[in-house]
């Protein structure tokens, strides 16, 4: 198996680049390494480790004309040639008076963001932690899921002096519990393997899918609704995508545009991006080498900020947070720690406190109907529940929501004490608790 | 062609796998290039160069399968990647299942590449980035147009697969694709349109006539107008109504209620956890009903010029055309090796393929095409007393079974008594699978029917992203609620 290849010699070998006849050079480079193990129908059926290795290099010719090229190969001479093609590719480019320059060296903070006995996880482990998880289940349900362990090597520097280096892992199980005609899901994820427990998510998945057999039709239409963590992370990172990223604020695209200081949700949502929290999984600079700012977005229902990029901030008279993407990056700088603050209420208390009202274990497939107005809209899936009289009273056959998501954060009525980190299909993981929320919008049924 | 030395490389990995155990097992070697280039406003976003090469060995040991890749091609590396496939498989034997097996398929040794006539990656680079920039400028002088984007994409993939039973595989396939959009800001919306295709443009496995045969700049004022007029258009109305869809939507259509649900990995469950399953079942094949009897879907990976074209797909087997639905009846799923005997068919219809080489190939669309029929579009709209008109996807949308879904376009028009009147913003519309394609009255004939590319196909853990096409022609639909509001 392989391991980390160090500070060292990635920079080393970016120093091929490094030495190009460039008026700037950036290196980005990134390794990563580990294995995913998937099961489904109660047996590891795909099962597979990867290594892979690139080098990302940005070249300034003329003052403010840029490339970018990259190789995926350790060997310096890979990376000298994507170093050549970057600066022909700038040598050809028209020139961007928005161009920022390469950003200056930054203090980075140290955190404990590695933990090695993850980043070495053998396969036995993952293919024990699955059979592990798949003790817990009983006669006539079956197991999906996956169980990853991944290490990852991240460094930026440039001609001007910058180098900033880390290094993370992270690990994740994710199960399902399939009954005939019900479903029940559980997703975790932290730094270290260790931390996560197949045995406890295993049980909790199967007792949901025990929990909503049966399921009962339900109509379409407004309902209080109290959204496990792993749904409000949906809202939270569509959010994200949507709005709080400095480009489209700039562009007048973002919801947020025009609205600092403007109260956007309710006084008990406060929103941020914050990669050097203790249990966060992210890295303590951005892909520019910037140092990673705590950027509050949203402060007790209030818009506070967005976070930027060299670019979107030099536009907007601004600061880099930190945010920035890999190079060449249409996207402008993206949220991609994105917590929200949690509350005093537990699931439990939540559900004594409603009269009538759906429980939502987790969003399928959710996509932009309005991007401004942040209308979404996707399915609800593995463990739908009616709330009747304080109690769950049937599980409920699955929903489509069409909702204003601002407007839910809008009619929040309690906030989960606990949060978890979730991933949602298309972006990375979140931090968020679950939500009670009144009036969410449910605009048709499905047959399962 | 790959390299002679790289050939080395690959039986080295193939070898290194057998010696370490494997009873079945299989190297590919994959290189890409690509090329993006994005350009908004007056200004170039960016051009993103490069190429990443690397070796995948899956092996099946005691009845399991196992996989490594790496982009570490020293020998040394190579060996140890070829060992850790053979015990990440042995590993698999922590939960038990039924031995793995593969479809019986002829080893093949075979060179293939896409046919193109002008290779992009040859096309001087400031030549792409001026068609962009006028393109754009084009766009941008239409008063009142917020934002305006262009962008090109080229990739080439050479591979070389070596498996165990004999097979030896090099293939070359060269896509390009671009497109152009136009965005309005008003106060409360953005509203868009894109050309030839929403998400990027329209792809093919072509060269860069591919391109040249779009017209990206003298498209710019019509589809900037649009924008902006949107922006004051009246919002379609919630109602159930007939439905035109355009070719393009109605690519997307087939590709998310007909393409995923026809997957037997889907099927069997092999993705319950992440994508979800499908609605059909093994039995279905020969009895369910899924469309009108208008409804053909063909499995195509021969269409030349498609961006779902292919020589051979990642476990060897040759491409092939296989008819899905016929007359509205379904009769065949997508397989693999593995998949096809579990439903009892002796051969796979090859449509495994993976993203890259550090992951296994998945069961994936090629390209899955709504056949022609006999009418037009015009006449379709003539012979509607009251419908909509939707272009060009902005917004999609499925249950984990594929059978609910909602789609949102970039525009639509009011059809009454038989014209097309006036143009309606944020429509969009929503129903379930089988309902829907049994609704279908009418598809515009092969004058209007083209290969749709859809380069986003996003499907697996870790995730993959496949290029996949849908040939469509405009088609009509009754009873359609469209207008779906929160």
């Amino acid at each position: 198996m392989s391991g980390p290849v160090g500070e060292e010699r990635l920079a080393e070998t970016a120093q091929a680049a490094l030495g190009a006849s460039a008026d700037g050079v950036q290196v980005l480079a990134f390794h990563s390494w580990g294995g995913l193990t998937r099961f489904a129908s109660s047996h590891i059926h795909q099962n597979t480790w990867r290594e892979d290795i690139e080098f990302r290099v940005l070249a300034v010719a003329d003052g403010n004309k840029t490339g970018v090229a990259s190789t995926h190969s350790l060997d310096p001479s890979a990376v000298r040639r994507a170093a050549e093609d970057a600066l022909s590719i700038a040598r050809v480019a028209p020139p961007d008076p928005d161009f920022p320059g390469l950003a200056p060296p930054s203090p980075v903070a140290h955190a404990a963001t590695f933990d090695e006995a993850t980043a070495d996880t053998p396969p036995a482990d993952r293919a024990a932690a699955v059979a592990t998880a798949l003790g817990e289940f009983p006669a006539g349900m079956e197991g999906a899921g996956y169980v990853e362990t991944v290490g990852d090597e991240v460094l930026v520097c440039s001609t001007m002096g910058l180098q900033a280096f880390g290094r993370t892992t992270r690990a994740g199980i994710s199960v399902l519990a399939i009954a005939a005609d019900s479903s029940g899901y559980v997703e975790r994820l932290e730094r270290r393997f260790s931390d996560l427990d197949p045995r406890v998510l295993a049980s909790r998945a199967v007792g949901k899918a025990e929990r909503s057999r049966d399921p009962q039709p339900i109509d379409a239409g407004a309902y209080t609704v109290i959204l496990e963590p792993s749904a409000t992370s949906t809202l939270l990172q569509f959010l994200g995508y949507l709005g709080f990223g400095g480009k489209s604020f700039n562009e007048g695209r973002s919801f947020m545009a025009g609205k600092i200081g403007e109260k956007l949700a309710a006084d008990v949502i406060t929103i941020v991006d914050d990669a050097t929290a203790p249990d966060a999984l992210g890295l303590p600079f951005d892909f520019e080498g910037t140092s990673a700012r705590r950027v509050v977005l949203i402060d007790h229902g209030v818009a506070t900020g967005v976070v930027w990029d060299r670019a979107t901030a030099k536009k907007a008279g601004s600061e880099s947070t930190g945010h920035a993407l890999p190079p060449p990056n249409p996207y402008g700088p993206l949220p991609l720690n994105l917590r929200m603050a949690t509350g005093e209420a537990s699931v439990d208390d939540m559900i004594a406190s409603t009269e009538r009202g759906l429980l939502v274990t987790r969003f399928h497939y959710s996509n932009v109907v309005n991007e401004k107005e942040t209308v979404l809209t996707g399915m609800t899936r593995d463990g739908t529940f009616l709330i009747e009289d304080g109690r769950i009273a049937h599980g409920v056959k699955n929903l489509r929501y069409t909702q204003n998501a601002l407007e839910a954060l809008a009619n929040v009525e309690a906030v989960g004490s606990e949060t978890e980190i979730s991933t949602e299909m298309f972006f990375g993981g979140s931090r968020a608790p679950a939500l009670k929320i009144r009036d969410f919008k449910f605009s048709s049924t499905t047959t399962h | 062609m790959v390299p002679s030395e790289i050939r080395q490389l690959v039986e080295r990995a193939l070898d290194a796998a057998r010696t370490a155990g494997a009873s079945y097992a299989d190297a590919r070697y994959l290189q890409e290039e690509w090329e993006a280039i994005d350009v908004q406003d007056d200004r170039l976003q960016g051009v993103d160069r490069g190429s990443t090469a690397g070796i995948g060995i899956r092996v099946i040991v005691d009845g399991s399968w196992g996989f490594a890749g790496t982009a570490r091609l020293g020998l040394g590396e190579l060996d140890r990647a070829a060992a850790l496939a053979v015990e990440v498989a042995r590993s698999s034997g922590a939960t038990k299942a039924a031995p793995v097996r593969l479809a019986e398929e002829p080893a093949r040794e075979a060179t293939w590449a896409t046919g193109i006539e002008e290779d992009p990656f040859a096309v001087a680079l400031e030549d792409k980035i001026a068609t962009l920039l006028d393109a754009s400028a084009r766009m941008r002088q239409v008063p009142g147009l917020g934002i305006a984007e262009a962008s090109m994409d080229f990739w080439r993939r050479t591979s070389f697969l070596a498996t165990s039973e004999g097979a030896r595989i090099d293939q070359t396939i060269t896509q390009s694709g671009a497109g152009v959009r136009a965005l309005a800001i008003g106060e409360q919306e953005v509203q868009q349109r894109s050309y030839p295709n929403s998400f990027r443009g329209h792809y093919a496995c072509k060269g860069y006539e591919h391109v040249r045969a779009m017209d990206l700049v003298g498209v710019g004022p019509r589809i900037a107008e649009e924008a902006v007029a949107l922006l004051k258009a009246p919002e379609c109305a919630t109602m159930e109504t007939t439905l035109i869809l355009d070719a393009p939507q109605l690519a997307l259509q087939v590709h998310e209620s007909i393409g995923h649900p026809i997957e037997l990995d889907r099927v069997l469950g092999m993705e319950a956890a992440y994508a979800g399953t499908s609605f059909l079942a093994p039995p279905d094949r020969g009895n369910l009903r899924y469309g009108s009897d208008l409804i053909n879907i063909t499995a195509d990976a021969t269409l030349p010029g498609a961006l779902g074209s292919f020589g051979y797909d990642d476990e060897g087997v040759e491409a092939r055309r296989s008819n899905i639905i016929t007359e509205g009846i379904f009769r065949e799923f997508l397989s693999s090796r593995e998949t096809a005997p579990e439903v009892g068919e002796a051969r796979s219809n090859g449509t495994m393929r993976a993203s890259g080489w550090d992951v296994i190939p998945l069961i994936r669309m090629t390209n899955i095409n709504l056949e022609p029929g006999d009418s037009s579009l015009e006449r379709m709209i003539s012979e509607t007393d009251d419908g909509v008109f939707m272009s060009t996807n902005q917004s999609w949308s499925i249950d984990d079974k594929r059978v609910n879904f909602q789609f949102g376009c970039e525009i639509a028009w009011e059809i009454r008594k038989g014209k097309r009147r006036k143009m309606l913003r944020n429509p969009n519309y929503a129903g379930r699978t089988v309902d829907f394609w049994s609704s279908c009255d009418a598809i515009g004939s092969k004058d209007e029917w083209a290969v749709w590319g859809t380069p986003n196909c996003g499907k697996g853990q870790p995730g993959q992203t496949a290029r996949v096409a849908h040939g469509t022609a405009p088609a009509r639909f009754r009873g359609v609620r469209v207008g779906v509001r929160g």
